[in-house]
């Protein structure tokens, strides 16, 4: 593989967990549900999975037990914004503290343990050797799995019925209820299966691109994949390129500091853009212009 | 008439004495078992406490100084330890004061280069108790500084590094650009250009010690300019691990490991690497505080920096193996460039000078010229403990890609 390649590959490695986490968020916003616990949500499926993985001795089994533990994890704050109606931003920004802290109280017996099972690179004969599209045929299942999903996600969200659904329920909720959708449900499901994707991106992490346990493994990974959401449009299809920029952006720095680049300023760069990009998206006319549900982050309650 | 009568009080005195005596003794921790007698001499408890800078079970720094401390509390039965694992820098002066002051700890070993400060400001606020910094040079009458150093170990990884590299890239992911490590990645290329004048070392630097994941990162990027061979400065095996996982998919690194036994972890990769003995220095250090040698008075000098001689580091990646079996033929069937020893031989050759007392051989002799040709150590010379262990050490040797700044 060429330097180009292998750059590509590890953007694509280092994305990866971003790009999951995003396409979850963006059902969820789509629905109308803002989790700004994504990162307690990734942190919680990292653990999981680690631990699952440790004491079974297989990362499938690890990896399942993530997407439920992210699932179950965000169950909370679906309960809390949408059946009992509470402010979406405290109740994310407690998921993610509470999160954070269960798993360091939970995990520090973890730290430093190797896994006993790692799951082999498929490296595509022939593809690649192709000099910088090779980068992306050299990856473990998961990589390859999350970009079909991410097609399947644009299909179901921009092309199906359910689709929709879903989005008509973040813009005009009480459209889809005068419809017969039970607008609750759909928020629900949404909010489970980011939490799934959420779990998954957080073992991602621990199972695969670092196999390691520590406190703050997930490292602000969270928040990006809530700024990708922006980023992206809320398309799925976008985060693809904006999860693998991201990455890109993470794993450079190693490869610039040859050119005497500072690898402190390189790595302020993912939660600089982080931030601007959250900072645009919260001001009210560019929300509307970039094309952010209407009914995102509001409680939806039947006039009766 | 009257003599009888005074004696018999005294007997009557002696007895009750003697029975007095005997209560407190037997009530005060069982007959003939005076605590912290084992040793041959009578001795106060004594409570250590440790400051660690990363976790425990980091499989490197802190948790070979948390084997040490496990190690001299089994060997001293007066001795009783406490610890605080992760501590940031910017906190630690408020966790030793605890430590001091709620834990009542008489002696407070603080264990990373950026608890120096620190540890000399509570030692000043708190002048009867016992301080020791671990890497720094600052010192006060009640706080000492210790550190084994491992550049001669280094250089000997740098020599067979050299050897064994066969695109001519070396990798060394580091930590922080401090003159311990830069210490160490120079050393390390001294011993690369001994055995291959033409190899390059290329630094990434990391800015944490302890980061699994920008540890791959960094190794990963290396492997893709072409480095087959890879020393760090990082706290976990993950990069260990990963030149495993590279071997495993049919491409051969060679990884010198850090701090911890970490052959069983990459038995097909890990050629050598550095060893720590750190209860070497701990047990000397209590020892001479249980005696009295040390005090709050007399530590202004006592600065211990202990190398192979004194047995506190070893050459290997498992203890005991100074070589990873594997590799030796290979070392052995490489000569240094110009010369009729083998690589194998010269590691060994010069390990054995390097443990005598006079110490006759040092890789830092001169010439050594930096990055920008300047002649850093004369010809002929050795360097001095300034120019090793101070902020002087800020520079690279000549075959070295990369910043010394970070």
């Amino acid at each position: 593989m060429d330097i180009a390649a292998s750059i590509l590959a590890e953007a694509i490695r280092s994305g990866t967990p971003l790009l999951l986490a995003t396409l979850g968020e963006i059902y969820c916003e789509r629905s109308g549900v803002l989790n700004l616990g994504l990162e307690g949500v990734m942190t919680i499926g990292a653990l999981a999975g680690f631990v699952a993985t440790l004491a079974t001795g297989s990362v499938w089994i690890g990896v399942f037990s993530a997407m439920i533990a992210g699932g179950l994890f965000s169950l909370i704050h679906a309960f809390t914004s949408i059946s009992l109606g509470a402010n979406q931003t405290v109740s994310g920004l407690a998921l993610t503290m509470l999160g954070t802290g269960v798993s360091s109280l939970i995990g520090g017996k973890y730290v430093g343990q190797p896994l006993p099972e790692r799951l082999q690179i498929f490296q595509i004969p022939v593809l690649s050797e192709i000099p910088l599209a090779g980068g992306f045929f050299v990856h473990d299942p998961i990589v390859y799995f999350s970009i079909v999903l991410s097609i399947m996600m644009w299909f179901i969200l921009f092309k199906t019925r359910i689709g929709i659904i879903i989005r008509t329920i973040g813009e005009k909720p009480e459209a889809a209820d005068a419809a017969g959708v039970n607008v609750h449900l759909v928020r629900y499901l949404c909010v489970l299966s980011g939490g799934f994707l959420g779990g998954l991106g957080g073992a991602y992490v621990t199972l695969f691109y670092t196999p390691f346990w520590k406190e703050g493994i997930i490292r602000g990974r969270g928040w990006i994949a809530l700024s990708l959401t922006i980023f992206s449009l809320w398309n799925p299809l976008g985060s693809i390129i904006g999860a693998y920029l991201f990455g890109g952006v993470e794993v450079l720095q190693f490869y610039l500091q040859e050119y005497r680049v500072p690898a402190s300023l390189l790595r302020t760069l993912p939660y600089f853009t982080t931030i601007l990009v959250l900072t645009t998206g919260s001001i009210g006319f560019m929300r509307k212009r970039l094309g952010a549900p209407a009914a995102l982050g509001k409680p939806y309650r039947r006039e009766s | 008439m009257s003599i009888p009568k005074i004696s018999g009080i005294m007997v009557l005195l002696i007895a009750i004495f003697f029975a007095v005596g005997v209560a407190i003794g037997y009530v005060a921790g069982g007959w003939g078992k005076v605590p912290g007698y084992e040793y041959g001499m009578p001795v106060k408890k004594l409570k250590a406490g440790f400051i660690y800078v990363g976790p425990v079970e980091d499989f490197g720094w802190t948790a070979a100084h948390d084997q040490a401390r496990k190690h001299v509390e089994k060997l001293f039965p007066w001795l009783e330890t406490v610890y605080v694992e992760s501590v940031e820098e910017a906190e630690a002066a408020r966790y030793i004061e605890r430590l001091v002051r709620e834990e009542g700890a008489d002696i407070v070993f603080t264990t990373s280069y950026g608890f120096m400060d620190p540890t000399i400001d509570v030692a000043q606020r708190y002048p009867d108790k016992l301080f020791f910094h671990c890497s720094g040079f600052k010192r006060r009458p009640n706080s000492g500084t210790y550190f084994v150093d491992f550049y001669q170990v280094y250089y000997l990884n740098g020599l067979m590094a050299g050897a064994l590299t066969k695109t001519g890239k070396v990798g060394y992911v580091a930590a922080h650009p401090i003159p311990e490590v830069i210490r160490h990645i120079n050393a390390f290329a001294l011993g690369v250009k001994e055995a291959n004048p033409e190899a390059k070392v290329y630094v990434r630097w990391l800015h944490e010690w302890y980061a699994p994941e920008l540890a791959r990162e960094a190794a990963q990027a290396l492997v893709s300019i072409g480095v087959d061979t890879l020393a760090f400065t990082e706290d976990s095996t993950a990069i260990v691990e990963f030149a495993q996982q590279q071997y495993e998919q049919g491409k051969q690194l060679y990884v010198f490991s850090h701090y911890s036994p970490m052959q069983n972890v990459g038995p097909d990769v890990v050629v050598s690497g550095q060893l720590v003995h750190w209860e070497v220095i701990y047990a000397d250090i209590l020892m001479k505080v249980a005696l009295n040698v040390y005090n709050n008075t007399n530590l202004e000098n006592v600065d211990y920096l202990w190398m192979l001689k004194e047995g506190a580091v070893e050459l290997g990646g498992k203890p005991g193996v100074p070589v990873n079996p594997k590799f030796i033929d290979e070392l052995k069937n490489k000569y240094l460039p110009g010369k009729s020893i083998s690589a194998y031989d010269a590691v060994m050759n010069r390990l054995a000078l390097m443990k005598e007392a006079n110490v006759p051989f040092d890789p830092f002799t001169g010439p050594i010229m930096d990055q920008n040709g300047n002649i850093k150590i004369q010809a002929g010379q050795r360097a001095t403990i300034e120019q090793l262990f101070t902020e002087q050490m800020n520079w690279f040797v000549d075959n070295i890609i990369g910043s010394p700044s970070g």
